[in-house]
């Protein structure tokens, strides 16, 4: 589904990444951990084109996008582009909900706008979607009514408003307190549940073994291990993980 | 409560000071002693566009030529002092001559009525007529009488337009240099242009474009204005003028010029019959100030127009400048962000001055509305894209990310999520802009146009009654635009509101 080969980036001389592959298969789970300022985000943030990078080559849903290193993509290159973030919906730590508009219509701008679909069609899924994330009271506030995990909660809605084939979560809990990260999480480990491939980049130890098929750890800009949950929790093969993990789960 | 009556009562009390110490005191030693004292004279003229009767040296702009300047040299040998001008806006001489700006004002001031409640006139010193000119292949206008339907220019506070406002259906432009009125007439914005024969003599006739048409009309005196108290020094003036009519020196002084004609002979006769000198030509009427209402909100309606229809075209014109700036590549977003730099980098007056009196020069003739409104326009159009700009940085970068993660092209994202957050975030800029744009318009009178400021300085010039006219002026600026700022207040909150 998502597949990641062999990609270098650089921010200005500071090389972060020579040579990194990842695969996410469909309906698979994957939980990306490490140390801030490993690269993690800088993944995510490379496969829905939101970054450019130098070298390799990422493929989603058969859509590929080439080493983007030019300020100015081509028309093809940035039709690409587009065509993947359809594919991809995208959850930040930091919610990006739209201040000037409401719940629902947060929800319904893209579908209305970018799909085309019709605004009775949009509001319909939106509700939907709302209802089982209990929600529905909330169609009508602004987002500065809400708080924070509801934020998030309706930033997932959001992007799954678009029926995406894959998510993608960005630290989706780091800027809540632990009561509203648990409302959230669980938002996810739904979706999970129900089958939606997912690429999650978490510091909630806990969850990533709980719904992680995969996990991976990366550090400094390179892979350094990838296994399932057990193994990497209970049974580190590398050092520098094993430091890791002894670091946050004190 | 009370302590607001209070401070009221102090505010009060401390203007009524302020204007009393800013009204001068009677001099206490008359002006002549003063003069020989400090061991030059004073005397007030406005040299800007004043040719022949004083102006910059062409050849030396740091020296002061023109018969007046012949004149005051004249008569401050006589006192046995030097002269030394001071420089002023014709308009507002006798104000500042009864601020005590300088001992006396000489300027091609015209005696009249309305003038000689306000200050003491000297003998006259020449006589002057009113002359009609035309482009040189106009054909029906021969004189004055074939002036209706036609605009024809002149200059503020003057004689001449005293004349042209008491006719009937003549467009009447009001300017306030001597060059541009002839410039327009050159160019056909104006089918002629009336003033003082010595204006007309100096920048008219050399003009191959133009022509004198029929006789001199009318007929005044210019005389030296004197402070009304200063009766000695008008006495002594007296003297010295009747020595150079008698010597010959004036007539010297004029022949010099080319403005000696059989009509100053009749200058003998005021200077035998010391106290004949009034004024020959009819005075419009003494009126209540009630009756300057209609002018002014006309002049008011203007302004309001002109300021709307330009801040319409910054705010649309400087949202295309920020888009390219931001957006387009090389060379639009160089060329937004030269635009920018170079019209928030020079004087809004003269960017007025380039558009309706340069343009010209190469061909393109714009209207006075026009100009305006292109003017003030372009000029603030810089200054709202910087303001949109700041807006545009100041929405967090995940707002585009986010956007641009649901699928959204760069345009629609910045047309459905940035824009509208930026423009909140403008809000207030853009108000105060607006308020300051309704101000800056008055700067347009400089192009012809006859908006609240120009309609004021008409009026003030030809009644002399700068104070009372200058408050209601004031007073219907701030009635404009207090509610204006008001409104925008409202506006500002409704969208805070929104937003939460
Ligand atoms: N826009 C940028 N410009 C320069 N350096 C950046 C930029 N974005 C990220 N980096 C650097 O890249 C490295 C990886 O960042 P990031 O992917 O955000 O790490 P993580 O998400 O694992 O905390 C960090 O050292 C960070 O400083
Ligand atoms: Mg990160």
């Amino acid at each position: 589904m998502i597949s990641v080969r062999d990609l270098y980036k650089s921010f200005g001389t500071n090389t972060l990444f020579a040579g990194v592959s990842l695969q996410v298969e469909k309906g698979e789970a994957v939980v990306l951990i490490g140390p801030s300022g490993s690269g993690k985000s800088t993944v995510l943030r490379c496969i829905n084109g939101l970054e450019m990078f130098d070298r390799g080559e990422i493929t989603v849903a058969g859509i590929e996008l080439h080493s983007i290193n030019r300020k100015r993509p081509s028309k093809e290159d940035a039709e690409n582009i587009r065509r993947v973030r359809l594919k991809l919906g995208m959850v930040f730590q930091q919610f990006n909900l739209f201040p000037h508009m409401t719940v629902l219509q947060n929800i319904t701008e893209a579908p209305v706008r970018v799909l085309g679909m019709s605004r009775r069609e949009a509001e319909e899924i939106a509700r939907g979607i709302l209802r089982q994330i209990n929600l529905e009271s909330k169609v009508n506030s602004y987002p500065a009514q809400l708080s924070g995990g509801e934020q998030q909660r309706v930033a997932i809605a959001r992007a799954l408003a678009m029926r995406p084939e894959a998510m993608l979560f960005d630290e989706p809990t780091s800027s809540l307190d632990p009561e509203m990260a648990g409302e959230v999480l669980s938002v996810i480990r739904k979706l999970v549940e129900d089958g939606m491939t997912t690429l999650i980049v978490t510091h909630e130890m806990g969850f990533a073994r709980e719904v992680a098929d995969r996990v991976v750890v990366f550090d400094k800009g390179t892979i350094i291990e990838t296994g399932p949950p057990e193994d990497i929790f209970t049974n580190p093969k590398v050092p520098r993980t094993r430091e890791f993990l002894n670091r946050v789960l004190k | 409560m009370r302590r607001f009556l209070g401070i009221l009562f102090l505010l009060i009390i401390g203007t009524g000071i302020i204007i009393y110490a800013a009204v001068p005191s009677k001099p206490k030693e008359g002006t002549l002693d003063k003069i020989k004292k400090r061991g030059h004279l004073l005397w007030g003229a406005d040299a800007e566009g004043g040719a022949p009767y004083a102006f910059p040296d062409p050849k030396d702009p740091s020296e002061l030529v023109g018969f007046e300047v012949d004149l005051a040299q004249s008569i401050a040998r006589e006192l046995g002092v030097k002269a030394v001008e001071s420089q002023n806006a014709w308009d507002s001489l006798i104000p500042a001559l009864e601020r005590g700006d300088f001992d006396f004002a000489m300027n091609g001031i015209e005696i009249t009525e309305k003038r000689k409640e306000r200050v003491l006139f000297s003998q006259p010193y020449y006589i002057y007529t009113e002359q009609l000119v035309v482009r040189k292949d106009e054909n029906s206008i021969k004189s004055v009488n074939d002036l209706k339907g036609r605009t024809v220019g002149t200059l503020s506070g003057t004689v001449a337009q005293d004349i042209l406002m008491g006719m009937r259906g003549v467009n009447v432009k009001i300017y306030s240099g001597q060059v541009e009125p002839y410039q327009d007439l050159a160019l056909g914005r104006l089918d002629a242009v009336l003033l003082d024969l010595p204006i007309a003599a100096y920048y008219a006739r050399p003009n191959p474009k133009l022509k004198f048409a029929g006789p001199p009309v009318g007929e005044g005196l210019y005389a030296i204005a004197i402070r009304k108290n200063d009766v000695q020094l008008k006495k002594k003036l007296d003297e010295v003028l009747a020595k150079l009519y008698r010597t010959g020196e004036l007539k010297r002084i004029y022949e010099k010029w080319g403005l000696w004609n059989n009509k100053q002979e009749k200058l003998a006769a005021y200077f035998r019959n010391p106290d004949k000198n009034a004024a020959t030509l009819e005075e419009s009427q003494r009126a209540p100030v009630k009756s300057f209402f209609p002018m002014l909100l006309k002049g008011a309606g203007v302004t309001v127009l002109i300021s709307v229809s330009s801040m319409s075209l910054a705010i649309g014109l400087g949202l295309i400048l920020t888009l390219m700036r931001l957006y387009a590549g090389a060379p639009f977003n160089w060329l937004a962000a030269s635009y920018i730099e170079v019209y928030r980098g020079t004087p809004l007056l003269i960017q007025l001055y380039i558009l309706y009196y340069g343009l010209p020069n190469i061909g393109i003739s714009l209207n006075p509305v026009l100009a305006a409104f292109l003017g003030l326009g372009m000029n603030y159009a810089a200054y709202e894209a910087e303001l949109y700009r700041a807006g545009i940085n100041a929405v967090p970068h995940g707002q585009m990310e986010a956007a641009l993660s649901l699928g959204m092209t760069k345009g629609l994202a910045l047309r459905r999520i940035i824009l509208p957050q930026a423009v909140k975030i403008a809000l207030p800029g853009i108000t105060n802009d607006f308020i300051a744009l309704f101000k800056d318009s008055s700067l347009v009178s400089v192009i012809a146009m006859v908006e609240l400021t120009k309609t004021y300085s008409m009026l003030a010039a030809s009644t002399l009654r700068f104070f009372q006219l200058g408050i209601i002026t004031a007073l219907l600026y701030f009635g404009m635009s207090y509610p204006l700022s008001l409104l925008a207040r409202r506006l500002e909150k409704k969208l805070k509101k929104d937003r939460r």
